[in-house]
C-alpha cells in the first residue's frame, strides 16, 4: 500500500512510538510514497490488488534495496572472520560471542534487524570448555540478544545433533523467559538423541521454545535450510527476496460459488500476485545494488543465487466458511469434513499457478516461488477476516487430537513454511514424552512445523479415571469445589482444550 | 462381528494411563463399588429406567419403545444424567464392535504409543478385548490393561498373555469389603502374579485414612515391589473432586495431609520401592 505525506507527521509526532521506531517508520514511509507503477512497473490490474486489499505487499514498500529476510553463513566467521568489520576469526567462546553481536548489527532485513542469528549451538560448541562458566556467558549473550535485537522475528536454530552447547542454550532460555530470539530445533529422530529431544519439550512447554521443525522433510524439500523469522524455512546463506500474501478471506468476497473462486477469480489474483513479485526481485537485484555492494555478498555470507521468494497466504478459513454459507452447510473450517475439501482446492489452485509461473533469479528453488502460510499481520481492516494461514479460527478449534488431525494435511503446500500452535494442559509437563509422541506422529504424516505452549489450566487428571465435564467445568470458573481441599481434581487433555478454545491466543 | 464391547468413553489423547500418549478406553461395568469411586456412573448398565429421560434438558436422551436413545450431537455433558441415575449407570453408553474401535485407534494411531482398557473394570469384558488387542497390535501398539486388582486370573488367561502391561489397583488389603463393597480378596496374589510374568507397568493405592489400614496394604506392596525395580507404585491422595454429597460425607476427615503422603513416600522407598510418586496437585 501506498502511504502519504501525511504519516510523515503522524510519525515524527508519535506519543507511542521511541526513536528507533519512529526512524524505522519514516524510512519505511519513504519507500511507500513513490508509485509503484512507475518505479516497479506493476500494471492497473496488478494495483486494483493491492488497492482493494486481496493482495497485502506487508509495507514492504516499493524501492526494495535489501531482501526481506537473509539467511547468513555465520559458518564463515569462523573460518574468515570479517573483513569489512575487521573481525578475525574467533579463538574463543568469549571472542565468537562478541563477533556474533558485532555482526548482528549489519545484518539487514525488512524490520532492519537480523531474522537469522545462526546455529547458535553449532557455532558455540567448538569453543565449550568449561560448562558452568560458559552457561554464564551464553546466557549474558541471549539476554543481549533480547535487549538488543527487540524484534520477535530475530530466530536462532539449534539441532538436530544433541551439543553440550545446545544443553546449555536451553537451560539459558528457561532461565531467561525472553521472548526474543525465537529459537527452533531442527528436529530428526534418527539424528536428535531422546534426551535432547525430551530437554526441548520440556522448554518449550516451560518457555514457548523452541519449536520443532521436521528436519528431514525440510532438508527433503530445501536442501541445506535454516528456520528463520516466525518460521519461515529458507535456503542457508541466502534468504527471500520478498514476501506478499493473498488476503483468501478478502478475495473471497462476492463470489458466488467454489467454481467462481477456483475457476475465475482465484487464478487472476494469484497470477498477479506472481508478476508483482518478479517485478520486485527484478528492481532488487538490477537496480538497487544489494548485491554488488553488500559485505555479506563480497565475504561469502550470501550468495545471491540462494536467494528466492515467498508466495503467502492468509485467510483460509475465512474463504472457506464463506464457501461453507454459500453452500448453505451451518459448518465451520477446522471441524467440517467439506471445509478440508475446499481448503485443500483453495491451495491446489494456488500451488498450481504458484508452480507453473517461471519465476527470476530463483535458481535455488528451480526458479519457483515458494508457498509460505503467513502468520498474519494487522495492517488493514481486512486482516479481521483474514486468520493466520490456514488454521483454524480461534473458537472454533476442535479438542487437541482431533486439531492436529486436520492441521497436519495442510502442512504439505508450503515448503517455505508453516507452523500450527497447539497448547497442552499442565499434566504434559511431567510427560514430554507424551508430547514427543504426538511431535513424531505429526512429523511422520509430514508436518513440518510444530509450536507447542502450556495452557495453564487448573485442571489436572491425576490418573487413569475419568473427568466429568460437568466438574470441569465448575473447576474452570474457580467454583468452591476445588477450596475444600488443597488437594486438587484433575481434568483431562481432552476437555481441558474444550475449555481452552476461547483462551487460546495466536501470536502475534 | 458379534462380539460387542460396552464403552462409557473413549480419551483419544492420554498422558496418565501408562507411558506416552495413548488412546484411552472405558469400559462401563465394575465389579466393585468403591466409597470413594469417582466414576460412579461407569459402575452398571443402564437398565432403560428413563429416570434420566425427562431430566435431560436437552433432550439428547430419549424414551423409545421401552429404551434409551441417546443423541451425542445434543448432549452438552452437562452430567444431569448421571445425577439422576440410581443404579450407578449412564444412558450414554455406546456398544462398539471391534472393527468400529480399531478403525477409531487407526486413525491416532501416529500421535499414540499405544492404548490403555481401563473402566470400570475392563476385565469384565476380556473377550472383547482379547480381539480388540490383537487387532491394536497390528498397527504396533502397546496394549495396557487398567484394573482395579479383582479378577481370577484363570479365567482371564488369554487377555494376560495378549495384554503388554497391567495398571493395578491394590485398594487394599484389610478392610476390602468394607472400602470396595466386594468378597473377593485375590488382588495381592493377582499383583504377584503379574509381577512374576513382568506385566506389570505400575501399583497404585488410593490413601483414604481409616477405610484402608494404611501401614499393612503399604508394607505388602512394597514388599512385593521391591525385587522389580522398573516397576512404579503411586499414591493417591483421596480428593472430593467429582464425588457426589453421600460420597463426600462418607470420606469426610479421610483425606490425608501433604506431610502425610510424604512420610509414606519415604516409608515406601525405604521398604525398597525404587520408583514412587505421589499424585496430586493443588490449586493455584
Amino acid at each position: 500500500m501506498q502511504s502519504k505525506i501525511s504519516d510523515i507527521m503522524d510519525i515524527a509526532t508519535s506519543r507511542s512510538l521511541t526513536y528507533q521506531q519512529k526512524l524505522f517508520n519514516l524510512a519505511n514511509v519513504a519507500e511507500r510514497l513513490l508509485d509503484p507503477r512507475e518505479v516497479l512497473g506493476y500494471t492497473d490490474t496488478e494495483m486494483m490488488y493491492i488497492e482493494n486489499e486481496m493482495i497485502c505487499d506487508l509495507n514492504e514498500g516499493y524501492t526494495l534495496y535489501r531482501p526481506r529476510y537473509i539467511v547468513p553463513d555465520y559458518y564463515v566467521l569462523l573460518s574468515k572472520g570479517c573483513d569489512f568489520l575487521g573481525l578475525k576469526p574467533p579463538i574463543d567462546l568469549d571472542e565468537l560471542l562478541d563477533s556474533l553481536l558485532i555482526l548482528y548489527r549489519h545484518i539487514p532485513s525488512i524490520t532492519s534487524f537480523p531474522v537469522f542469528v545462526g546455529d547458535l549451538d553449532k557455532l558455540m560448541e567448538p569453543f565449550i570448555t568449561e560448562e558452568e562458566k560458559d552457561y554464564i556467558k551464553i546466557k549474558r549473550f541471549l539476554n543481549h540478544i533480547d535487549k538488543a535485537i527487540p524484534d520477535s522475528f530475530c530466530h536462532g536454530d539449534i539441532g538436530p545433533e544433541k551439543t553440550r552447547a545446545g544443553e546449555l542454550i536451553l537451560r539459558a532460555a528457561i532461565e531467561l523467559e525472553n521472548p526474543t530470539p525465537n529459537m527452533t530445533l531442527r528436529y530428526d529422530k534418527d539424528k536428535t538423541s531422546k534426551d535432547f529431544a525430551l530437554k526441548a519439550v520440556d522448554a518449550c512447554l516451560r518457555v514457548s521454545k523452541p519449536s520443532f521443525s521436521n528436519d528431514k522433510k525440510y532438508c527433503k524439500d530445501m536442501g541445506d535450510h535454516r528456520l528463520v523469522s516466525c518460521y519461515n524455512a529458507l535456503p542457508h546463506g541466502g534468504g527471500a527476496y520478498t514476501l506478499p500474501r493473498l488476503r483468501l478471506g478478502t478475495i473471497v468476497k462476492g463470489v458466488k460459488s467454489l467454481e467462481e473462486l477456483l475457476k475465475d477469480r482465484l487464478p487472476k489474483v494469484t497470477k498477479a500476485m506472481a508478476t508483482m513479485m518478479d517485478k520486485r526481485i527484478r528492481f532488487l537485484v538490477e537496480e538497487s545494488n544489494f548485491f554488488q555492494t553488500s559485505f555479506l555478498v563480497k565475504e561469502g555470507y550470501i550468495k545471491r543465487e540462494n536467494f528466492s521468494a515467498m508466495f503467502g497466504m492468509v485467510g483460509l478459513a475465512d474463504a472457506v466458511n464463506y464457501i461453507l454459507e454459500v453452500e448453505g452447510l451451518e459448518e465451520t473450517f477446522g471441524t467440517s469434513k467439506r471445509g478440508d475439501e475446499i481448503g485443500h482446492s483453495i491451495l491446489t489452485v494456488i500451488q498450481d499457478v504458484a508452480n507453473s509461473h517461471e519465476g527470476i533469479y530463483s535458481e535455488r528453488t528451480n526458479n519457483r516461488y515458494l508457498l509460505h502460510a503467513q502468520v498474519g499481520a494487522s495492517l488493514s481492516e481486512e486482516d479481521s477476516c483474514n486468520t493466520p494461514a490456514h488454521r483454524i479460527k480461534v473458537g472454533q478449534e476442535p479438542i487437541l487430537p482431533l486439531h492436529i488431525r486436520q492441521a497436519v494435511p495442510f502442512h504439505e503446500y508450503f515448503v517455505s513454511g508453516t507452523g500450527d500452535l497447539f497448547a497442552f494442559d499442565e499434566t504434559y509437563l511431567n510427560k514430554p514424552d507424551a508430547v514427543l509422541d504426538i511431535i513424531e506422529g505429526a512429523f511422520s504424516l509430514g508436518g513440518r512445523y510444530i509450536t507447542t505452549y502450556l495452557h495453564n489450566t487448573d485442571l489436572i487428571r491425576v490418573t487413569g479415571y475419568l473427568v466429568k465435564k460437568s466438574e470441569a467445568r465448575k473447576a474452570g470458573e474457580g467454583n468452591a469445589v476445588l477450596r475444600d481441599t488443597d488437594i486438587l481434581g484433575h481434568g483431562t487433555n481432552s476437555i481441558a482444550n474444550v475449555f481452552e478454545r476461547r483462551l487460546r491466543k495466536d501470536e502475534e | 462381528m458379534k462380539n460387542k464391547g460396552f464403552i462409557n468413553k473413549i480419551i483419544p489423547f492420554s498422558n496418565v494411563d501408562g507411558p506416552g500418549n495413548r488412546l484411552a478406553i472405558f469400559f462401563q461395568g465394575c465389579n466393585i463399588n468403591c466409597v470413594y469411586c469417582h466414576n460412579s456412573e461407569t459402575i452398571n448398565q443402564c437398565i432403560h429406567c428413563m429416570d434420566c429421560v425427562v431430566n435431560c434438558p436437552t433432550g439428547a436422551i430419549k424414551a423409545w419403545e421401552g429404551k434409551i436413545i441417546y443423541d451425542e450431537k445434543r448432549c452438552t455433558e452437562c452430567d444431569q444424567c448421571i445425577r439422576t441415575c440410581k443404579h450407578s449407570a449412564s444412558p450414554r453408553i455406546k456398544e462398539y464392535s471391534v472393527e468400529e474401535l480399531y478403525e477409531i485407534i487407526e486413525g491416532y494411531h501416529p500421535f499414540i504409543r499405544g492404548i490403555t482398557v481401563s473402566g470400570g473394570e475392563p476385565t469384565l469384558q476380556a473377550d472383547f478385548i482379547i480381539e480388540l488387542f490383537k487387532r491394536v497390535k497390528t498397527l504396533g501398539l502397546s496394549c495396557f490393561v487398567d484394573t482395579n486388582g479383582f479378577f481370577d486370573t484363570e479365567q482371564i488367561k488369554e487377555l494376560i498373555h495378549v495384554t503388554d502391561k497391567f495398571m493395578i489397583d491394590i485398594k487394599a488389603i484389610d478392610k476390602i469389603e468394607a472400602l470396595c463393597g466386594c468378597q473377593m480378596k485375590n488382588n495381592l496374589e493377582n499383583l504377584q502374579y503379574l509381577l512374576s510374568l513382568h506385566k506389570v507397568y505400575e501399583v497404585r493405592t488410593v490413601i483414604a485414612l481409616d477405610y484402608i489400614d494404611v501401614e499393612n496394604t503399604l508394607c505388602k506392596v512394597a514388599h512385593s515391589l521391591k525385587h522389580y525395580p522398573e516397576v512404579l507404585y503411586k499414591l493417591i491422595p483421596l480428593h472430593i473432586t467429582g464425588l457426589n454429597a453421600q460420597q463426600k460425607a462418607k470420606i469426610q476427615g479421610k483425606i490425608p495431609s501433604k506431610e502425610y503422603m510424604e512420610a509414606l513416600k519415604e516409608k515406601v522407598e525405604k521398604l525398597g520401592v525404587k520408583e514412587v510418586e505421589i499424585n496430586s496437585f493443588s490449586t493455584r
